[in-house]
């Protein structure tokens, strides 16, 4: 974190708690006010709830072992959502205590934690709470904001300077299938401007799960956009698909090592940064 | 009449045993990792081990 947007937290705080009044933190634009118990798209108030926390090294190498803190409530309704019933039901995770949380995170850092990894759900939808728990870490932690990139600018402008890592999950390459899969047919304008704000801010990696068929429609437009725009840019190929037990639009089966195979390939054609 | 298969709730976790014999534990917590670097430690390695008398070390420095 820069030493000088880690002491202005609390102004950031203030600014974040005043937008959830009015709520236009993400597209949705739900303008709800939370402050006073009401709840948009994301299914919380501006109580601030945490589903999980636990070190994980399961993330890009050079981010493990990574202190994992999942923040309850999401702007997506992505079809395999591998934690669907956590976004549906928000406010049955428990509410954070910053103190706690802080002690926490000490612990994790003293047990091998090599980055602290905010995520949900989506941090964005959680910004009051995220920035004040950073308010209560060192700005010597190494942060990542592991989010799927679907918010204003208001979220970009007061986290700039706090983020080390910006862990983009770039879902779908087009529209069509945003709206089907996730519930969002704005999706690629939206996201595409965050990733290009957040590389003039910090390190970028840019996270595509390859999703069985979608080679065309989703996995070469992001590529090729990528290759256009950022063709330096860390880009991480998960091969870790789950399908959903019951399937509307989202493929119903697991990626092939022939598909991840190809995926890479293409990748490396286009002469892209692939990281593991 | 089919039945709709079970709904994770809050809470829930769930293992998968795949037809070619693969195991996939879906969005595992921190014992299900643990369980699966038992079980499978060549697809599960961790640094954990190897980073954290580093970090022991730093956090000491910094605290002086």
């Amino acid at each position: 974190m820069d030493h000088q947007a880690h002491r202005k937290i609390p102004e950031r705080v203030k600014l974040a708690r005043e937008a959830l009044a009015n709520c236009n933190l993400c597209p949705r634009q739900c303008g709800v006010d939370r402050t006073a118990g009401q709840k948009g798209y994301c299914g919380i108030d501006d109580t601030v709830r945490c589903f999980r926390e636990m070190l994980y090294c399961g993330e890009e190498n050079e981010l493990n072992p990574s202190h994992q803190i999942h923040f309850a409530g999401c702007n997506l309704r992505c079809e395999f959502c591998i934690l669907s019933e956590w976004n549906e039901q928000p406010m049955a995770a428990k509410e954070i205590d910053f103190d706690d949380m802080a002690g926490k995170i000490i612990d994790r850092w003293s047990k091998g934690a090599k980055t602290l990894n905010v995520l949900g759900g989506e941090p964005a939808v959680n910004l009051h709470g995220v920035l004040e728990l950073l308010g209560r870490v060192k700005p010597e932690i190494k942060v990542v904001w592991n989010s799927n990139m679907y918010y204003n600018e208001i979220v970009d402008k007061l986290i700039t300077g706090l983020i080390d890592v910006y862990l983009a999950d770039f879902k779908c390459g087009n529209n069509r299938c945003a709206e089907d899969l996730l519930g969002a047919n704005d999706y690629m304008e939206i996201v595409k401007e965050n990733i290009l704000r957040a590389v003039n801010r910090a390190d970028v990696i840019i996270r595509h799960v390859i999703m069985p068929g979608h080679s065309q429609c989703c996995l070469k437009p992001i590529l090729t956009w990528l290759a256009d725009k950022l063709p330096d840019v860390k880009l991480s190929l998960r091969d870790n698909y789950v399908p959903p037990v019951q399937v509307a639009s989202a493929p119903s089966g697991y990626l092939t090592q022939e598909e991840m195979q190809k995926a890479v390939g293409l990748a490396k054609s286009m002469g892209l940064n692939l990281i593991k | 009449m089919k039945k709709a298969p079970y709904k994770r709730k809050p809470g829930d976790l769930e293992i998968r045993i795949l037809k070619n014999g693969k195991v996939v534990m879906v969005a595992p917590d921190e014992t299900l990792v643990k369980i699966a670097q038992v079980v499978d430690p060549e697809h599960c390695a961790t640094q954990h081990n190897t980073e954290t008398k580093e970090n022991a070390r730093r956090q000491k420095g910094e605290s002086h």
